[in-house]
């Protein structure tokens, strides 16, 4: 058992925490600690909401140097707080939908997307002719019975209704007021298409093999995961209509000493590289790593995964349609869930 | 354990001990229970306390906590908590008439039954019963049909039902000791004054009123305040419950710390009401000293036949609440991809076993994290039984007065509080600026993770332990002065050999619990060193629940083993003399 | 003779407990010598638990002193541990460890001493002897009965030699033909031991039996202080007189001096009768008066019988030497424990002789 303190203005690089719940975290911490001698990179690795919970508590006396989940909602509230470093995204060729993922202030940094709102079929159940192809047609009788998530308890979840309400409303700045509408008139017409909600992605595949539901619409991550390891072998993926890009994101605490921000700033500059991209894709080949690259020229790590303009996966505000969670997550519990 | 006899002596005078050690507990349950507890509750209504948000004072979340979702939760927690404090109480009474005053066969199983029953934590018999139960569960597997069940059981009798037998253990000790105090001469003066057995019942039962009571008022806080349920059931037969909404209050980004605030100090004050019950009913009576003169009392003789129905319906008690979600887990783990239809129908596998030590995919390996967890359960037995026996002893040595209730009520209202708020406060009060910088800087390390676990298991233990403490003459220990010992040789000969079995069964109970133990886990591990509880959760919730369960299985089986050795080395190790005496919980 | 490795003098002063707003011992001072068989007397909540306790070192006096032989043990500045006082002491309850056998409970006092294993061996085999308990030396406390468990204790409480010796109330949870037979006991080994001797009862025959000198208690305070001929013969107060046995308390009407410290008295229910009476205290300045009678000083005859006070024959009782009657000799007064040879039958009527020397005269609120 050992202890760690974190005491600021040591003689030697005390090196930073990394508050992370991604799953090819500890592969990556480690090799780049293994290459790079001079400071330590801690791993504080937990799911999202543990992680944002600490930071949220720790307040004005912060002990994490920089924290990495998926999505970007969280860091547009870190942001907006001042709690993060601005201009910290390294100098990289990003692609189209990396890109749309820079925030204007460069505060945060996208190191690779997945996507929600993939259509994951179980094709023992329904055949490839029985799948609809657009998020209207979600609502007609015939495709009754589809499977989401819960928002409140699986974190990509809230962007994928974001998106959306985004998309259907034609959202493009202003107030979200009438998309918000919009969004939540759709997923009422879809609850009254008799729309089962559970708790998180592998809840809701456990429901499709147990046939309670034949498709649903969830995370890509988690539909190639569960083919690549071989317990739902009649998994199937199609994309609809539009899809949403969900990043995985990291940011840096801007409240740290800046010798720890200097060496988060390596840090992220590393997982950005090219030898840092090849780690996240071996890092947890059938969980994480089943990511879209951001950067220019590179290509997914398995050949499971299409190309992302198949995906039509449009991105969302993180500024506009975070401090909107909570109340639309309520908003789904109560109508949705427990309605 | 709390039972009206006469006094065999005069009063003890409660305050002749030196203030110092009174200040001392007062100092250590500041630090480890009311200061993070405080710390998180008020937020209820100064968030900006914390840097929750920008008031000083406000009663927006109160009004806010009681609409909605949140305010189902809080009335479904308390009827709910209601109705499965009078079940497990009504059951717990009959099982200890049945075990301790009746002949009926096996009842030293029995007994250990129930605290197999106590030590199995509730996620881990929620994960049974739905591996049972579900669509392709465990008892599709050995050819039963359960879906007109599932439904059924995924709803609120399933929930009370769960609740009920979680709660059952803990009603059942208290009032076995209890009746085990209850001497035969009050059910003969009945009988000899004409009574019918029924009546002789009725007439002698509420001698053990303060037992029921206090059976009732814990029975309703573990409820209150259990997440284990509230999280998997609940959650998904939409039928929320207080800990749940206070969950999902804080698991967005950003958390509302405030709201949670209010929906734990509702589940603390909910506790009042019992303890102002028991007090009122109690009046001045508190816990009476039993001498080890005490007579055993009398069997009841059951004929043959009824005997025999007796054993069957307790048996049948036992398998409803303890072995079927076991069995459920067990034969759940054994089943490839459980609750998957499979077109080639069951088959049963050791893949999940053969991947708890080396996954296949790449999540973790439950060897570091479950040493680590015993490790902490080790230090944590041990330190919450020193703190426990301490405040047990004082307890019980303040006869009657305010001081008594206060502790009473503070001890009671802690088991109420949820272990993510603990947690939580445990980050506000430890990571406040000054404290790191000038007092102590253990947040994020082991040690605080260990001090947050005692708190949480130290309530609960205390008012275990208060009985049978209680129970102990003073004269014994006086003795032993006037004879010539120091102050903690006297303990050691005279109270020791009679408390070293409750001291053992609550090491081991704070030990079953410490290693389970999720909520606080989860939020307070330091980086890198994750206990098994965590681990397990990541494989239930996300990775692979198949290996998930195997993992709880081998936890549990872990668990069992080390009880086993325990009560194994005790034998082995103390004198006969101790083993003759004193409180045992599988005495019948 | 004695084998008491040092039999101690006491003396507590000014000995005070309170608790809360409850006074146990208000200012207790007394002085025995060595050897001497002190026995407190008094009802319950008299305050002598408390001041045994206090002797033991398990309670600490709010004020006064406590010297044990030469030491101080408890004072403004000073509180020595009850292991360190060289104390025995008799439970009430009993107080054997429930997981030690016999043989070891007596032991644990020899634990800490000089002897080696043979001798404490030796030491505790004779005291079992002489306890009359060798039989039960390897049982349980839980396998022995009441009167067993006391003859236990008892041997522990010697075990040690110590040169004081406490007692709680040992006899009063036993039955009446045990409680007599370990009287006789306890009293013939302390004795044998010549420790000093501290015991406690609510008993006035137990505490007259066994004492050299008598404490009475009440309300905390020490009333009175003597050997027991003086306390029965010339109880300070009433409430002496009372707590030592009356057979009969009556008002008086009208008294008159008649001798050094005689009156003669007249009683409400037998107008024409002259009572000689002792007092223990001046009486000059009018005040409620009572007479008290002991037991001892009434005789019973026939109602024929020249003198006496008249009176009828209420309830009679054989008691193996005789009878012992109830007899009521006025409205509301009557008179108890009377005794006579012969049988005088329920409603008989009788006459009713005072011997002057057990009849006492004193104020009758005293306490």
């Amino acid at each position: 058992m050992s202890f760690v303190h974190v005491t600021a203005g040591a003689a030697s690089n005390p090196g930073f925490v990394l508050y992370s719940a991604q799953g090819y975290d500890s592969a990556m911490v480690k090799a780049f600690n293994a290459t790079h001698p001079g400071f330590t990179v801690t791993l504080n690795d937990n799911s999202t909401g543990p992680l944002l919970q600490q930071i949220q508590a720790e307040g004005s006396n912060p002990k994490w140097g920089a924290l990495w989940v998926d999505g970007a909602a969280a860091f547009a509230e870190l942001d907006k707080k001042g709690m993060l470093v601005k201009n910290s995204v390294p100098s990289v060729s990003f692609n189209a939908l990396g890109s749309a993922n820079v925030p204007t202030d460069k505060s945060f940094t996208p190191t690779g997307l997945t996507v929600v709102g993939a259509l994951c079929y179980d094709s023992s159940q329904v055949s490839a002719g029985q799948v609809p192809s657009t998020w209207a047609q979600l609502t007609e009788t015939q495709y009754q019975g589809l499977g989401m998530n819960d928002p409140s308890q699986s974190g990509p979840t809230f962007p994928l209704i974001a998106g959306v309400m985004t998309y259907l409303a034609k959202y493009k700045s202003g107030s979200p007021a009438h998309a918000v509408k919009v969004g939540e008139d759709y997923f009422k017409s879809l609850y009254q298409n008799a729309l089962v909600v559970n708790a998180t992605n592998g809840v809701t595949l456990g429901a499709m093999a147990s046939q309670q539901i034949s498709m649903a619409i969830i995370q890509s991550s988690a539909c190639y995961g569960d083919i690549l390891n071989g317990s739902f072998p009649t998994l199937k993926v199609k994309y609809l209509n539009f899809s949403v890009a969900l990043p995985s994101v990291i940011g840096i605490d801007a409240k740290q000493p800046p010798i720890v921000r200097k060496d988060a700033k390596k840090f992220v500059a590393w997982v950005m590289s090219r030898a840092g991209q090849h780690a996240m894709q071996l890092g947890d080949p059938q969980g994480d790593s089943l990511f879209w690259p951001v950067i220019q020229g590179e290509k997914p790590s398995n050949a499971i995964i299409p190309s992302l303009a198949s995906t039509h996966a449009i991105t969302i505000n993180p500024y506009v349609w975070g401090p909107l969670e909570s109340r639309i997550n309520t908003w789904f519990d109560d109508t949705i869930v427990n309605g | 354990m709390i039972v009206e006899t006469a006094p065999l002596a005069p009063p003890r005078d409660g305050r002749r001990r030196p203030h110092a050690s009174g200040l001392a507990i007062g100092a250590v349950l500041t630090l480890l229970i009311v200061a993070p507890v405080v710390s998180f509750l008020l937020l209820a209504v100064s968030p900006r306390m914390f840097q929750q948000g920008p008031q000083w004072f406000t009663l927006r979340f109160i009004s806010g906590a009681f609409s909605g979702n949140t305010d189902r939760g809080i009335i479904n927690s308390l009827w709910v908590s209601t109705l499965v404090a009078v079940l497990a109480v009504s059951l717990a009474t009959t099982l200890a008439w049945l075990i301790h005053r009746t002949n009926i066969l096996g009842r030293r199983v029995w007994a250990v039954g129930m605290w197999v029953l106590l030590l199995v934590p509730s996620w881990m018999m929620t994960l049974g019963w739905t591996d049972l139960l579900q669509p392709f569960g465990a008892a599709n597997a050995v050819g039963l049909n359960t879906r007109w069940l599932y439904g059924e059981f995924f709803g609120p009798m399933g929930i009370v039902i769960v609740l009920t037998t979680v709660a059952l253990p803990f009603a059942y000790f208290i009032i076995s000791a209890g009746l085990q105090g209850l001497g035969p001469e009050y059910e003969d003066a009945a009988r000899i004054h004409g009574a019918t057995r029924w009546l002789t019942l009725r007439t002698v039962l509420p001698m053990i009123a303060p037992a029921l009571l206090s059976a009732l008022a814990i029975s309703f806080a573990e409820t209150m305040s259990d997440f284990g349920v509230a999280f998997t059931l609940g959650y998904h037969s939409h039928f929320p419950l207080a800990t749940y909404t206070l969950f999902a209050a804080i698991d967005n980004y950003p958390a509302n710390f405030s709201i949670a605030a209010v929906i734990a100090t509702v589940l603390i004050l909910s506790t009042v009401p019992p303890i102002a019950l028991q007090s009122r009913v109690m009046r001045s009576r508190t816990y009476a000293q039993l001498s080890g003169r005490t007579q055993a009392p009398r069997r009841r003789e059951f004929r043959p036949r009824i005997r025999i129905l007796a054993t069957a319906a307790v048996a049948a008690v036992f398998f409803v609440a303890l072995g079927v979600p076991v069995l459920g887990a067990v034969v759940g783990s054994f089943v490839r991809n459980l609750g998957t239809y499979s077109p080639t129908g069951v088959h049963f596998t050791w893949l999940y076993y053969s991947q708890i030590f080396h996954p296949s995919i790449s999540g973790k390996s439950i060897g570091a994290p479950l040493l680590l967890s015993n490790q902490l359960g080790l230090v944590v037995a041990t330190g919450t039984g020193v703190l426990a026996v301490v405040l047990a002893r004082r307890l019980v040595a303040t006869r009657g007065g305010w001081s008594q209730r206060v502790t009473d009520v503070f001890l009671l209202g802690s088991v109420a509080v949820p272990g993510v708020v603990l947690g939580v406060g445990y980050i506000f009060f430890y990571n406040l600026s000054f404290i790191t910088r000038d007092v102590i800087n253990i947040y994020k390390t082991l040690p605080l993770l260990m001090l947050a676990l005692v708190a949480s298991a130290l309530p609960g233990q205390t008012r275990f332990m208060a009985g049978p403490v209680s129970q102990i003459q003073p004269s014994l220990n006086e003795a032993a002065r006037v004879h010539g010992a120091g102050r903690f040789a006297a303990w050691r000969a005279a109270s020791l050999p009679l408390m070293s079995r409750i001291l053992l069964w609550g090491w081991l109970l704070t030990f079953t619990k410490t290693i389970s133990e999720l909520a606080i886990a989860q939020i307070l591990y330091p980086p890198s060193q994750e206990p098994a509880s965590v681990t397990i959760q990541a494989y239930l919730a996300n990775f692979n629940p198949g290996t998930g369960t195997a993992m709880t299985v081998l936890t549990l089986a872990e668990m069992l083993g080390v009880i086993v050795i325990a009560l194994g080395l005790y034998r082995a190790v103390t004198p006969r003399g101790w083993q003759r005496v004193g409180w045992s919980g599988v005495q019948t | 003779m004695s084998d008491v490795s040092g039999a101690v003098g006491l003396a507590m002063t000014g000995l005070t407990k309170v608790f809360g707003d409850k006074i146990a011992l208000s200012d207790v001072s007394i002085e025995i010598d060595p050897g001497t068989f002190l026995v407190l007397l008094g009802p319950s909540g008299s305050g002598k638990t408390t001041l045994l306790r206090c002797l033991a070192g398990i309670e600490r006096p709010t004020s006064g002193q406590i010297v044990i032989g030469s030491q101080v043990v408890a004072g403004p500045r000073v509180f020595v541990e009850p292991e360190r006082r060289g104390l025995a002491m008799v439970f009430q309850d009993y107080a054997l460890w429930p997981h030690l056998s016999v043989r070891k409970n007596i032991t644990f006092p020899l634990l800490r001493s000089a002897l080696t294993t043979s001798d404490r061996d030796a030491r505790v085999n004779d005291l079992l002897e002489r306890v009359g308990i060798s039989a039960l030396a390897d049982r349980f406390p839980n396998q022995l009965s009441g009167g067993e468990q006391q003859r236990v204790a008892l041997a522990r409480a010697l075990a040690g030699h110590a040169g004081l010796i406490l007692f709680d109330e040992p006899l009063s949870n036993l039955d009446a033909d045990r409680r007599e037979q370990l009287r006789i006991e306890i009293a013939t080994l302390t004795r044998a031991t010549g420790a000093t001797v501290v015991y406690i009862t609510h008993d006035q025959s137990e505490a007259f039996a066994l004492s050299d000198r008598v404490g009475v208690l009440n309300q905390g305070r020490l009333v009175q202080f003597n050997t027991p001929e003086v306390i029965y013969r010339q109880p300070a107060n009433a409430f002496v007189a009372r707590f030592t046995g009356v057979a009969g308390e009556f008002r008086v009407e009208s008294l008159r001096p008649c001798g050094e410290n005689r009156y003669e008295v007249a009683l409400p229910f037998a107008p024409d009768l002259r009572i000689e009476a002792v007092a223990t205290e001046d009486l000059g300045t009018p005040r409620e008066v009572s007479l008290f009678v002991r037991a001892a000083g009434v005789s019973l005859c026939g109602a024929d019988d020249v003198g006496g006070a008249r009176g009828v024959v209420v309830d009679v009782a054989f008691n193996g030497r005789g009878y012992e009657h109830v007899v009521s000799v006025g409205e509301g007064a009557s008179l108890s424990k009377v005794f006579a040879t012969t049988r005088y039958d329920r409603l008989s009527p009788v006459k009713v002789h005072f011997d002057p020397a057990s009849c006492l005269v004193m104020e009758s609120k005293g306490i």
